[in-house]
C-alpha cells in the first residue's frame, strides 16, 4: 500500500483581503510560509529519503550487479541479472505459484469473510465473543502459527487428519507433497486473514443505512434480494480496498512460508517474496535479489495504480 | 483504522528486506580492499593488561546439542580468569553463515563463529578469516594429535584458517523392531542395491495410505545433497573433481540418481520435511542422518535403532560433514588471540571426549578417541562407534558442494525434483550441472586472486 500521506501543497489562508498588502509583503509572507513548509516537511522527507527512497535506488543499482552480500568487489553486469529471471525456470515457476497463492489467499479472505461478517452482524447470543475470536489470529505471529499448523497438518497425528477421519476421508500428506503443500499454506493464510476482512466487512454492513432496507421491504424484495441489491452495491468500496490491501500483503507474505515448508517441496511454495529471501540470503546473489525485488515492486505498484484509477471511477462511495 | 497495524507490519518486511540489502551494499563498497594482510590491521591492544577478554561467539547447534556447547563455554570461562566468551545462538549453520556475513557489512561480526564445512571457504575466499598458525603455536597445540584430515581440511596455502570441532559424517539410522519384523538381519544394507532388495518389505499400507516408509529421503532444506554424495561416490560418480569440473551428469553419477528415483518409483520410500521427527514417531523404518543426531536420537526414539555404514555400491561412499570455528579477521588481534584460546579448550582432549559422548560429533582428537574413557563409552554405546570406525572410508566432499555459493541448495533442490517430483535423471542432472557451472565462475575468480 503506497502511502498518500498529504501531498505538501502550501497552505492558502483565504482571509487576505488584499487591500493595502503591498507586493513586498506578500512576497516575505510567502517565503515565511515557505520555510515553514520545509521545516514541517523535513523530518518525513529525511526519514523516508533515508529509509525508503535511497533503498530503493540503491536497490535498482544492486540489481544491475554481481554481488554475493560478502566479496568486497561488486561487478557491473547491466541487466544480465534480468535475463537471468527471464530464463531461470525456477523463477517461471515462482511467478506461478505467486499467482496461485494471490488468487486463491484474497478470493477466499474476502468471501469467507464476507460470509463471517454477515454471521456477525446477526443479533446473535455471544457474538461480541465471536467476533473477538474470529479476529485474534490475524494480531497473531506469522511464525508461531506456521509453527502451530504444522502440528495440526500432520497426517497421522495432526488435528485436522482426526476431523477428517471422522468423515472418514484420509488425511493427504499435506507439506510433504508438492500438490498438497500449497493448499495448506493458502488455509493458514487464510485462516489467519479471514478476521481482518471480517472484520472491514462488517464495519461497512453496519454502515448501510437502514432504511435503504426497509424501502426494499417495502417494495417485496426478499432476503437474498435485499442482499444482491443492496449489500453487495454498499460494501463496494469496502470490498474494493479489502482486495487492493489483501493482494499487497498477499504478495508479501513471508513468514508462514518460511516456518512451514521454506518454499518446499521441490519449489512448489516458493513465490516471490521467499524467492528474494532465497536468492539474497540462501544463494546470496544481491543482484539477483534484488533484480527478483524489482519486479515485486512493480506488480505492487501496477496493483496500486488500478487501485487509484478504479477508486477515482467507479466504486460507489456510500 | 484498524488495518493500519497490519498493513504496516507487512509493510516493514518488504522494506527492511530491501533496506538490509541496499545497506550492506554500501557497507562493502566502503571496504573495497582485497589485499588480506594489509585489508584488516588490527589494533594490538584494546583492553587494559589484567583486565578480562570478552568473546562474542556465534554458534549454530540448537536444542540438546546447544545445551552441550553452553555446558562447554561455562566451563571454559571458569577454567580461567583471561576470556570470557560470550555464547551467541543464531540458528542453523546457513542462517549462521547468513547472519555473519550481514554483521560483517554492518562491522558488528562476532570474534568467534561456528562454520560448517560448506561455509567456511566463503569467508576464507573474502579474507575474513584469521591466520591460525601463529595462535596455534603461542597455545603450544599439539596439531599431531589431531585426526589428520579434519585439521587438514581447514588448511589453505600452508595455513590454518578453519579448525574442526562438531564433525559428522552421514548415519544410516534404522528401527530394529522394525527390522526384526521384516525378517532383516540386524544391520544396515550393504550396498545400495541390497537396500532395494529390503525396501519393499519394510513397508506397511492402510489401505492405500502408507503407514510405515522404508526409508525418507532428506528435503533440499536439510542437506540432501550431503547424503547423496556419499550415494554417488558409491556408484563410482562424483558431484565434481577437485578442479571444480562438475561430473554430475557422467553415465555412473546418473546411476546413482536412477537409484534414487527407483526408490520412490518402487513407492518404499518417499522425501519427508522432517524425517527424524518421522522416524522417532515410527512412520519409516529408515532414514540418513548425522552422526550429530545420535545423542539426540537416544534421548528421544522409544525404540531400540541401530546406526550403520551408509552403503556401499560399486565402492564405499561417504562424506565428512559438520562444522568447526573460525575466527574472524576483522576482530582486534587480542581478541583473536582470546578466540583461540577458546578454540584451544573445545578441542582438548578432556572437553573433546565429554562433547562427542554427548553429542555424537566425532572426536577430533586422537587421544581422545584412543582415551579408554571413550573406549569404555563405546562398550556400552556400539552406535557411537559406528562413525569413528566409518571415517576410515570418509573423504572431504566435492567442491561442488562445499565452495559454490548455493552449491548445497542447487544440488538438493535437483535431486528433490527426483524424490518429490518423479522427474527424469539424466536432464535434471544435465540442468544442475550448468547451473553450478553458471554459480562456479564467480568463486573461482576470487580464490585465483587470492591464491594466485
Amino acid at each position: 500500500m503506497v502511502s498518500t500521506t498529504g501531498e505538501g501543497a502550501v497552505p492558502s489562508y483565504g482571509g487576505r483581503t488584499g487591500e493595502q498588502s503591498s507586493s513586498r509583503r506578500t512576497r516575505t509572507e510567502a517565503r515565511r510560509e515557505g520555510i515553514l513548509f520545509v521545516l514541517f516537511m523535513l523530518p518525513n522527507a529525511v526519514l523516508f529519503g533515508l529509509f525508503t527512497y535511497w533503498p530503493m535506488i540503491e536497490n535498482v543499482r544492486l540489481s544491475t550487479q554481481r554481488w554475493d552480500m560478502i566479496s568486497p568487489i561488486r561487478l557491473g553486469i547491466g541487466l544480465e541479472n534480468y535475463r537471468y529471471l527471464l530464463r531461470d525456470g525456477t523463477f517461471h515457476r515462482v511467478l506461478l505459484n505467486t499467482g496461485y497463492f494471490t488468487v486463491a489467499a484474497v478470493g477466499f479472505s474476502l468471501l469467507l469473510g464476507l460470509v463471517v461478517a454477515l454471521l456477525l452482524n446477526q443479533p446473535l447470543r455471544f457474538r461480541d465473543g465471536a467476533r473477538a475470536v474470529v479476529f485474534a489470529p490475524t494480531l497473531l505471529s506469522g511464525a508461531a502459527i506456521g509453527i502451530v499448523w504444522s502440528y495440526i497438518f500432520d497426517p497421522r497425528y495432526g488435528l485436522l487428519a482426526q476431523v477428517l477421519g471422522w468423515v472418514g476421508i484420509g488425511s493427504p500428506d499435506w507439506l510433504n507433497r508438492p500438490e498438497w503443500s500449497m493448499p495448506a499454506i493458502i488455509i493458514v493464510y487464510v485462516w489467519k486473514n479471514l478476521g481482518f476482512a471480517a472484520v472491514i466487512f462488517l464495519a461497512g454492513l453496519q454502515a448501510i443505512p437502514r432504511d435503504l432496507y426497509d424501502a426494499a421491504k417495502v417494495d417485496g424484495a426478499n432476503p437474498w434480494w435485499r442482499f444482491r441489491s443492496v449489500t453487495l452495491p454498499m460494501l463496494s468500496p469496502i470490498t474494493f480496498f479489502l482486495l487492493v490491501t489483501s493482494i499487497l500483503n498477499t504478495f508479501q507474505a513471508f513468514d508462514i512460508i518460511r516456518v512451514m515448508t521454506q518454499g518446499g517441496p521441490a519449489d512448489a511454495t516458493n513465490t516471490l517474496i521467499y524467492y528474494v529471501y532465497e536468492q539474497g540470503f540462501v544463494a546470496l546473489n544481491a543482484g539477483r535479489s534484488a533484480a527478483a525485488s524489482l519486479v515485486l515492486f512493480v506488480l505492487m505498484m501496477i496493483v496500486t495504480l488500478v487501485q487509484l484509477r478504479f477508486t477515482e471511477d467507479r466504486v460507489h462511495y456510500g | 483504522m484498524e488495518e493500519g497495524h497490519h498493513a504496516m507490519s507487512n509493510r516493514l518486511n518488504r522494506r527492511s528486506l530491501i533496506k538490509g540489502a541496499a545497506g550492506t551494499a554500501v557497507g562493502a563498497a566502503a571496504l573495497g580492499v582485497s589485499k588480506r594482510s594489509k585489508a584488516f590491521a588490527a589494533p594490538t591492544v584494546i583492553q587494559e593488561t589484567g583486565s578480562q577478554v570478552k568473546v562474542v561467539f556465534w554458534s549454530a547447534f540448537g536444542g540438546k546439542n546447544g545445551e552441550v556447547e553452553q555446558e562447554l563455554i561455562r566451563r571454559f570461562n571458569e577454567s580461567q580468569q583471561d576470556v570470557v566468551v560470550e555464547y551467541q545462538f543464531q540458528g542453523t549453520y546457513e542462517e549462521t553463515a547468513q547472519k555473519v556475513i550481514a554483521a560483517l557489512q554492518a562491522r558488528q561480526a562476532p570474534d568467534l563463529a561456528v562454520l560448517s564445512e560448506a561455509n567456511w571457504f566463503r569467508f576464507y575466499a573474502n579474507n575474513y578469516l584469521a591466520a591460525m598458525d601463529e595462535l596455534i603455536a603461542a597455545e603450544e597445540l599439539d596439531t599431531a594429535d589431531y585426526v589428520e584430515s579434519f585439521l587438514t581440511e581447514g588448511q589453505r596455502q600452508d595455513q590454518q584458517w578453519w579448525m574442526s570441532f562438531a564433525r559428522s559424517t552421514p548415519l544410516f539410522y534404522y528401527n530394529k523392531q522394525m527390522w526384526a519384523e521384516a525378517g532383516l538381519p540386524d544391520r544396515g544394507p550393504e550396498t545400495y542395491t541390497e537396500f532395494a532388495e529390503w525396501g519393499p518389505k519394510l513397508v506397511k499400507k492402510n489401505g492405500n495410505d502408507v503407514s510405515q516408509w522404508g526409508f525418507l529421503h532428506a528435503p533440499a532444506t536439510d542437506y540432501i545433497s550431503w547424503y547423496h554424495q556419499g550415494t554417488v561416490w558409491a556408484f563410482d560418480g562424483a558431484y565434481s573433481d577437485e578442479e571444480f569440473n562438475v561430473r554430475l551428469a557422467e553415465p555412473n553419477s546418473v546411476k546413482s540418481g536412477e537409484w534414487l528415483r527407483s526408490t520412490v518409483d518402487a513407492g518404499w520410500a518417499t522425501a519427508s520435511q522432517d524425517r527424524t521427527t518421522d522416524f522417532i514417531n515410527g512412520i519409516s523404518a529408515s532414514m540418513m542422518q548425522s552422526t550429530g543426531q545420535l545423542a539426540n536420537l537416544k534421548a528421544n526414539a522409544p525404540f531400540e535403532f541401530g546406526a550403520a555404514f551408509l552403503p556401499s555400491e560399486v565402492n564405499p561412499g561417504c562424506p565428512t560433514g559438520g562444522a568447526g570455528m573460525g575466527i574472524l579477521s576483522t576482530s582486534p588481534a587480542e581478541k583473536q588471540q582470546a578466540a583461540f584460546k577458546y578454540i584451544a579448550f573445545a578441542t582438548s582432549p578432556e572437553i573433546t571426549t565429554f562433547w562427542s559422548q554427548n553429542t555424537g560429533y566425532m572426536p577430533v582428537r586422537k587421544s581422545a578417541s584412543e582415551s579408554p574413557e571413550m573406549q569404555t563409552f563405546y562398550e556400552t554405546n556400539p552406535n557411537f562407534r559406528t562413525a569413528v570406525e566409518q571415517l576410515a572410508t570418509t573423504k572431504p566432499q566435492d567442491p561442488a558442494r562445499r565452495f559454490v555459493p548455493a552449491g548445497d541448495s542447487i544440488i538438493g533442490k535437483g535431486l528433490e525434483e527426483l524424490t518429490v517430483n518423479r522427474a527424469e535423471v539424466q536432464p535434471t542432472f544435465e540442468k544442475i550441472k550448468g547451473t553450478l557451472e553458471e554459480e562456479a565462475k564467480p568463486i573461482l575468480e576470487q580464490v585465483e586472486a587470492i591464491e594466485g
